[in-house]
C-alpha cells in the first residue's frame, strides 16, 4: 500500500478529535476575548489583579507541584525495583501497581475520608497508640488533597518510568563498574540520567492531572478552593460562562508553560537524550 | 514487549482521561419506556429530582395515568441541571418541579406559563404561604419544609441549641458544617447570621462580619444534603443546619440527634412546581398539579415521610407527624425570604462570601 492512502487512516480519528476537541477547545478560548460584540482582555485583566483570584491558582499550583514532587520520590526507586524484575514477576507487580487505575476517582477520594477523618483508622490507631492526644486535622485541608492526588496519581509515574528504565542497557552499569565506580555512583551518572524522559513525561502527567482534578479536592479539600472547583461553581452555580471560559483558557496555558518549562529542563539534565 | 509498553501507556491516558471526567458522567432517567399503551394516549415530559421513585411512579403518576389518558416520561436531576436543560429548550418539558431559589431564575428568564388558577381548585386548601409563593401567575409550593438546627447532644458539650446565635458558641467550633452560599439554604443563612448579629431588617455587612467570625470553627461548607449527613455519620461535625426532612437520616446514624425550630424562627424551604412556556398540555398540566395539590395524595406523601404537607385538610397523627414539617403552628411560623431580592443579590454574595468569609 502506498503511504499516502496509508494517511486516509488517520481521518476517522482526525475528523472525532476535530469534531469534538479542537473546534469546542478554540469557540472558548475565542469566546474569552469577545466579549459583549467588542474585542476584550477585560476578563484576564480582572483576574489578573484580583488578589483572590491569584490565591486560588496559587493554592492549586502548589498542591499540584507538591503532589508531582513526591510522586517522582515515591515512583523513582519503585519503578527501578520493578524494571530490575524477571519478566514474570514484571508483569505481575506492574499489574499490582495499575490496579488502582482501575477504580473510579471518586471511590479512591471517599475511601481517603474513612481514613483521614476525626474518627477515622489514622487517628483512631495513633490515639489508642498514645502517639497523640487530640485527633489530628487532615481531613479538609490541603494535605489530604496531597494524599488524595497521590494515591490517584502514582501508578501514572511508575509505568512511565518503568517503560524507560527497562530500556537502559545493564552493561553501562556494568561498565562503569569495571572502571571503578561505585554502585552508588553509578546509579547517580547513569540510571538516573537515562531515566529523566520517564520522570518529565510521567511528571507531566501527574501534574495536569493534579491541576485539573475536580472530584479529589472537591471531597477531600476543605474551604479552599482550586481552579477546577471554582472553575465549576462559576459555570454551573452561576451560569457565568464568561468567567468560567476565562479559567479554562488560564489553566491551559497554565499547562503549556509548565510542560514546556519540563522540557527545558529535561534538555538540561539529559543533553543527550530524546 | 513493545506492545506491552504501548498497551500500558493507552491505558494511562485512559487512566488521566477518566480521572479527569469522573465527575462528568450524569445518569439520566427517563422514567419507563416510550411505548404509549393504545388509543393515543397524551404524553406528559415532567422534569423532577428523581428521589423516591418508586412512591411517585406508584402514588402520583399511574392514577394519574389512567384517569386522563396520558403517559407521563419523567426526567430526573438536579435543580441547575434541568432548569439548564430548559434554558438551552433541549427537552420537551411540560411541568417542573424546583426549589423557590430555582423556580425564581426561571421565571426572571421568562420561562414558564402564567398559570390558571381557576382550574386548580385544591388551591384554596393549601397554607396561603405555598399558594403563590412568587407571584399570582406562577406555581403554587406543593411542599414547604423547615430548615432548623441537627446536633448531636452527646458531642457538644452538653450545650443546649435553642436560637441561630448558639451556633455562634465556642461549644460548636470546630464541629460545625453550614451550607454553601451556593446552595439553597445558604442565602437563609445568611439572614440568621443578619439576625444574631441583632438586625431585624437585613444587614448585608453585619451578616458577611458576623459569618467571618464563624468560618475559623466551620469544618467545611456543605453543597448537598448528602454532604452534611455523610460528615455527621462520620463524626467529622456535631451540628450544623439542616432540612427537618432529612434529620431521620441523621437518626439512624446517631439515635440521639435533636432537631430544633431555631427561636427566631425556621426558614420554609419550599418547592414549586411550574409549567413550561409553549407546552401542549397546559390544561392537563394544570389538572396534574391539582392532583398533587389534592388531600389524598399529600396525606400518602405525608405518611410515607417523603413530602411535608401543605393542604390543610391533611391531619397526622403525632407518630405520623414526626420528622415532617406539619401543621398550622409550625407552618405559619416559618420566615419565608423573598427569592426575588435574594436573586437580585446572589452573585454579590456569593463573591463576598467567597472573599471575605471563606478566607
Amino acid at each position: 500500500m502506498k503511504k499516502s492512502y496509508l494517511a486516509l487512516l488517520l481521518l476517522p480519528g482526525l475528523v472525532f478529535l476535530a469534531a469534538f476537541m479542537v473546534i469546542p477547545i478554540l469557540l472558548t478560548v475565542g469566546s474569552t476575548f469577545y466579549h459583549e460584540s467588542r474585542f476584550t482582555v477585560e476578563g484576564y485583566i480582572l483576574f489578573f489583579k484580583d488578589p483572590y483570584f491569584l490565591k486560588i491558582v496559587w493554592t492549586t499550583l502548589r498542591v499540584s507541584i507538591i503532589t508531582t514532587l513526591l510522586c517522582m520520590v515515591l515512583g523513582f526507586p519503585t519503578a527501578y525495583y520493578i524494571s530490575r524484575q524477571s519478566p514474570r514477576r514484571k508483569g505481575l507487580l506492574l499489574a499490582l501497581a495499575i490496579f488502582p487505575l482501575l477504580t473510579s476517582s471518586v471511590v479512591r477520594s471517599f475511601s481517603w475520608t474513612i481514613i483521614l477523618g476525626k474518627k477515622g483508622l489514622l487517628n483512631n490507631t495513633l490515639l489508642s497508640l498514645g502517639i497523640i492526644q487530640e485527633p489530628l486535622n487532615i481531613l479538609y485541608t490541603p494535605t489530604a488533597m496531597i494524599i488524595g492526588l497521590i494515591h490517584l496519581f502514582l501508578p501514572l509515574i511508575i509505568i512511565t518510568l518503568v517503560g524507560v528504565m527497562e530500556n537502559i542497557d545493564s552493561d553501562l552499569v556494568k561498565a562503569a563498574e569495571s572502571l571503578g565506580a561505585s554502585r552508588f555512583s553509578a546509579f547517580c551518572k547513569i540510571i538516573i540520567p537515562l531515566s529523566v524522559p520517564g520522570l518529565i513525561i510521567g511528571g507531566i502527567l501527574v501534574f495536569v492531572g493534579s491541576l485539573t482534578a475536580y472530584t479529589t479536592p472537591a471531597l477531600l479539600g476543605g474551604k479552599q478552593r482550586v481552579i477546577s472547583t471554582f472553575l465549576y461553581q462559576n459555570a454551573i452555580t452561576l451560569n457565568d460562562w464568561y468567567l468560567a471560559s476565562v479559567i479554562a483558557t488560564i489553566m491551559m496555558f497554565i499547562t503549556f508553560i509548565i510542560i514546556a518549562l519540563m522540557n527545558k529542563l529535561a534538555t538540561k539534565l539529559n543533553p543527550k537524550g530524546s | 514487549m513493545k506492545k506491552w509498553v504501548q498497551g500500558l501507556a493507552s491505558l494511562t491516558i485512559l487512566g488521566v482521561v477518566l480521572a479527569g471526567c469522573g465527575n462528568a458522567a450524569k445518569p439520566e432517567n427517563t422514567g419507563g419506556a416510550d411505548n404509549a399503551p393504545k388509543g393515543e394516549a397524551t404524553k406528559l415530559v415532567i422534569s423532577t429530582w428523581g428521589f423516591s421513585a418508586d412512591f411517585f411512579n406508584k402514588e402520583l403518576y399511574e392514577p394519574f395515568e389512567q384517569e386522563h389518558n396520558v403517559k407521563i416520561v419523567v426526567e430526573a436531576g438536579n435543580n441547575a441541571d434541568r432548569l439548564n436543560k430548559v434554558k438551552t429548550g433541549s427537552s420537551p418539558v411540560d411541568l417542573i418541579y424546583l426549589s423557590d431559589y430555582y423556580a425564581q431564575q426561571g421565571i426572571e428568564a421568562g420561562l414558564f406559563e402564567k398559570i390558571d388558577r381557576s382550574r386548580i381548585p385544591n388551591l384554596k386548601d393549601i397554607y396561603e404561604v405555598a399558594q403563590a409563593p412568587l407571584g399570582e401567575d406562577f406555581g403554587p409550593a406543593y411542599t414547604v419544609g423547615q430548615l432548623g438546627i441537627a446536633y448531636n447532644p452527646e458531642e457538644t458539650g452538653g450545650k443546649e441549641i435553642k436560637s441561630w446565635s448558639d451556633l455562634w458558641s465556642p461549644e460548636l467550633s470546630k464541629k460545625l458544617t453550614i451550607p454553601n452560599i451556593t446552595a439553597t439554604s445558604g442565602p437563609m443563612i445568611l439572614d440568621a447570621a443578619s439576625r444574631a448579629a441583632g438586625n431585624t431588617e437585613f444587614n448585608e455587612d453585619q451578616a458577611m462580619a458576623k459569618l467571618k467570625e464563624l468560618n475559623p470553627g466551620v469544618v467545611k461548607y456543605y453543597n448537598q444534603t448528602s454532604d452534611y449527613v455523610n460528615m455527621f455519620t462520620q463524626g467529622e461535625i456535631a451540628a450544623g443546619p439542616i432540612m427537618e426532612m432529612y434529620v431521620k437520616d441523621l437518626k439512624t446514624a446517631v439515635p440521639g440527634t435533636k432537631f430544633v425550630t431555631p427561636t427566631e424562627g425556621a426558614y420554609a424551604i419550599m418547592n414549586t412546581v411550574n409549567i413550561i412556556k409553549g407546552s401542549k398540555n397546559k390544561e392537563l398540566a394544570e389538572d396534574f398539579i391539582n392532583w398533587h395539590l389534592s388531600q389524598e395524595f399529600q396525606e400518602k406523601a405525608a405518611k410515607a415521610k417523603i413530602d411535608s404537607p401543605v393542604n390543610m385538610k391533611v391531619s397526622l397523627s403525632a407518630e405520623e407527624a414526626e420528622g415532617i414539617t406539619y401543621g398550622a403552628d409550625t407552618i405559619l411560623k416559618l420566615i419565608k425570604l423573598d427569592m426575588k431580592f435574594v436573586n437580585e443579590n446572589l452573585k454579590n454574595w456569593i463573591d463576598r462570601f467567597n472573599r471575605e468569609v471563606t478566607q
